[in-house]
């Protein structure tokens, strides 16, 4: 559906370009997790497919027309506006008319649990309900590509769930989405992809499921690199490994292959100094993956 | 169907803004009553009317000649035996009757209280002299036997005011020169503060700009493909129209309100179609300075600074908190470089000048080169800001 090629972005005096040759593909009905600390990229990606920045040099390639919702980090509407005010102001810039706008308008405020809010203005509405708002206004536009930039912030846990089953919502109905947050877990939770983004690269780009897995994986460390022999071992026991800054990790294994690890390990002169067996959450990855930073 | 949904935006927006709306509406209409009510004194077309105590011989001839050929000269005003401290004071000498004609007479003296003012000092003193003239014209016919000394007092009078009498045919080049000494105080009050308030407009129209950038909207346009002409028309409309209620409503309140209130009612002479001009002109102009300093401005606070200081800068040139007429040559020359002195020039020349369309039409063209200048500026300057709205803050 979205295809990004060699996307390369360089703001105005800087050294180091944003982004240095970003590929990606997005296809309909999946979410994808994009992580990164400050500076990665995240922005800059988000700008440019939102068509807030020029493209510079690349190519954004749309199977079909441009189609896109946002839901920005800011609060995006107009605080002395009624909710409802606020919602048919953009449902009249998305252009939505009749039975189509009805339709959208009564989902939309539905999937944000704003019916009893709708005389109020916005600007006395509590944080939560604020952001739900936001919300509500990006999922009303018809797209084919929403895109959640950090949704969620101030939100409070009851909300955070009817939020995120919204999203996956568009997702089960065929919609793609790109979903930013610093809550690891809600990205866990929505994405079918995660994208890491270190430095203006993309330096993970893996499904979830073969991330995190379902099985129980392990994570080795060493001071001075692995030791030799390993990978041997890993191959006659019918294992592979993704490797990673400083060391290992084999996805999924059993026990009897576990103690076989364990085993060469002991009887070699350098001990890992990291040994995790169980299943990692998003964040233990993500930090590990990037290195401490958030 | 987005730019009727932008316009209705503005208007929502700016009705649920009680600081727009005092600033566009009410401080104009106090301004203008309460200057309107400060200067009615100052600028008013009639003499006032005033309280004299007149101190002079009670019996004396010439002294009742005296008092009733000022009367004349003071219609309304009232000329006591007696008064307070309050009261402006005529003293006749003595011997006043016995010297009018000669030569070295002894001179009569006006007492003026502190609080009476400029205008009617002046017209106090030229009442006086004229007074003093006739009496003593009479004074000299009799003498000389040209006046039958023995018809009444009223009668002899008469025939010195009918040779004293100047036939001065009085012409006005209207519509021209300098028209903000002749105006009264509701003539210059109305315009001036009614220009004010309308270039206010910049204040709310700049604000409500750097709100949407703030607060990501602007992000969620650029998003959605929506021209930069249809947000900058969504700005404009809103403004220009309540610019035109500004000029209504500020004028109704000239021509009805001041009325009312005892204050001097302004009347609208000349043709509608040059006052509906001026109104086009002033709206655009504001409007084109509204969109410059929306896109100058990079916070509410900084438009707000930005544009209340512009305006009272301007306002303080132009002509509107201080008359021209009352500003040195080089102040009245420097007040030529504020558009508000323009938008003034014009409304007196046609409320003073009884000027029409044509006469008007040099100062309406000055409006509308400024509306082109600042508003395509501003334009440029608003597509740069537009197109430099970054996704976030961080």
């Amino acid at each position: 559906m979205l295809e990004l090629s060699n996307i390369v972005h360089r703001y105005p005096g800087a050294d180091i370009p944003a982004l240095q040759g970003i590929d990606l593909q997005l296809q309909p009905g999946q979410c994808l997790g994009l992580l990164g600390s400050n500076g990665a990229g995240k922005t800059t990606l988000l700008s440019l497919l939102a068509g807030v920045l020029p493209l510079q040099q690349g190519e954004i390639r749309w199977d079909g027309e441009r189609s896109l919702g946002l839901v920005p980090q800011q609060l995006a509407f107009y605080a002395e506006l009624k909710v409802r005010e606020n919602l048919e102001l953009f449902a009249d810039l998305y252009r939505l008319r009749g039975a189509e706008r009805t339709r959208r308008l009564e989902l939309c405020i539905a999937s944000t649990a704003l019916e009893s809010k709708l005389q109020r203005r916005a600007a006395r509405l509590s944080g939560g309900e604020q952001r739900r708002l936001n919300f509500a206004i990006g999922l009303l536009q018809p797209a084919r590509l929403y895109l959640f930039d950090e949704a969620t912030v101030g939100v409070d846990a009851a909300s955070r769930q009817l939020l995120l089953g919204a999203v996956e919502r568009l997702t089960g109905e065929g919609h793609a989405v790109i979903y930013t947050s610093h809550y690891l877990d809600e990205i866990e939770r929505v994405a079918q992809r995660i994208v890491l983004l270190h430095e203006g690269r993309v330096r993970l780009d893996l499904d979830s499921r073969q991330l995190l897995g379902d099985s129980h994986g392990l994570l080795l460390e060493w001071q001075n690199g692995e030791p030799a022999g390993l990978r041997e071992l890993l191959g006659k026991l019918h294992l592979s490994a993704e490797t990673l800054p400083g060391g290992l990790r084999i996805a999924a294994l059993d026990g009897p292959q576990l103690l076989e690890i364990t085993r060469f390990l002991a009887e070699r002169p350098e001990l890992p100094h990291l040994l995790r067996f169980g299943r990692p959450s998003l964040e233990q990855l993500y930090l590990r993956l990037n290195g401490g930073r958030l | 169907m987005r730019l009727r949904a932008l316009v209705r935006k503005e208007f929502l927006l700016m009705l649920r803004d009680p600081h727009a709306l005092a600033v566009l509406f009410i401080m104009p209409t106090l301004f203008l009553v309460l200057m309107a009510g400060a200067m009615s004194n100052y600028l008013q077309d009639k003499p006032p009317a005033l309280r004299l105590v007149l101190e002079a011989t009670p019996n004396g001839s010439y002294e009742q000649a005296f008092r009733v050929a000022l009367q004349a000269q003071l219609p309304g005003s009232e000329l006591l035996a007696q008064g307070d401290a309050r009261s402006a004071r005529i003293s006749l000498p003595a011997d006043f009757s016995e010297t009018l004609l000669d030569d070295e007479r002894q001179g009569l003296a006006l007492s003026f209280p502190p609080q009476l003012d400029k205008l009617s000092r002046q017209h106090l003193r030229g009442a006086v002299r004229i007074a003093l003239a006739q009496t003593r014209l009479l004074a000299f016919l009799e003498d000389n036997g040209d006046l039958d000394a023995s018809l009444p007092l009223a009668e002899r009078l008469a025939l010195v005011q009918q040779r004293t009498q100047s036939q001065i045919e009085e012409r006005e080049l209207l519509a021209s020169g300098d028209l903000s000494g002749r105006a009264n105080a509701s003539q210059l009050s109305v315009p001036a503060w009614l220009i004010f308030g309308m270039f206010f407009v910049a204040l709310p129209m700049a604000g409500g700009f750097q709100r949407e950038q703030q607060s990501g909207a602007l992000l969620r346009f650029r998003a959605l493909d929506l021209s930069l002409a249809t947000l900058a028309l969504s700005k404009l409309l809103p403004y220009f129209a309540i610019n035109l209620v500004q000029f209504a409503l500020l004028l109704s309140i000239g021509v009805h309100g001041l009325p009312l209130l005892g204050l001097q009612g302004l009347s609208l002479p000349g043709s509608p179609a040059a006052y509906a001009l001026l109104a086009i002109s002033l709206g655009l102009a504001t409007c084109g300075l509204g969109l410059l300093l929306a896109a100058l401005a990079r916070s509410a606070e900084q438009a707000l600074l930005l544009g209340g200081g512009i305006n009272i800068i301007l306002a303080a040139l132009g002509g509107i908190m201080v008359p021209k007429s009352v500003m040195p040559a080089a102040m009245g020359q420097l007040a030529e470089v504020s558009p508000m002195s323009w938008a003034l020039d014009a409304f007196l020349t046609l409320l003073v000048g009884q000027g029409s369309l044509a006469d008007i039409a040099p100062h309406c063209f000055r409006l509308l080169l400024m509306a082109a200048l600042l508003g395509g500026g501003g334009w440029l300057l608003f597509r740069r800001r537009v197109q430099q709205t970054q996704w976030t803050n961080d």
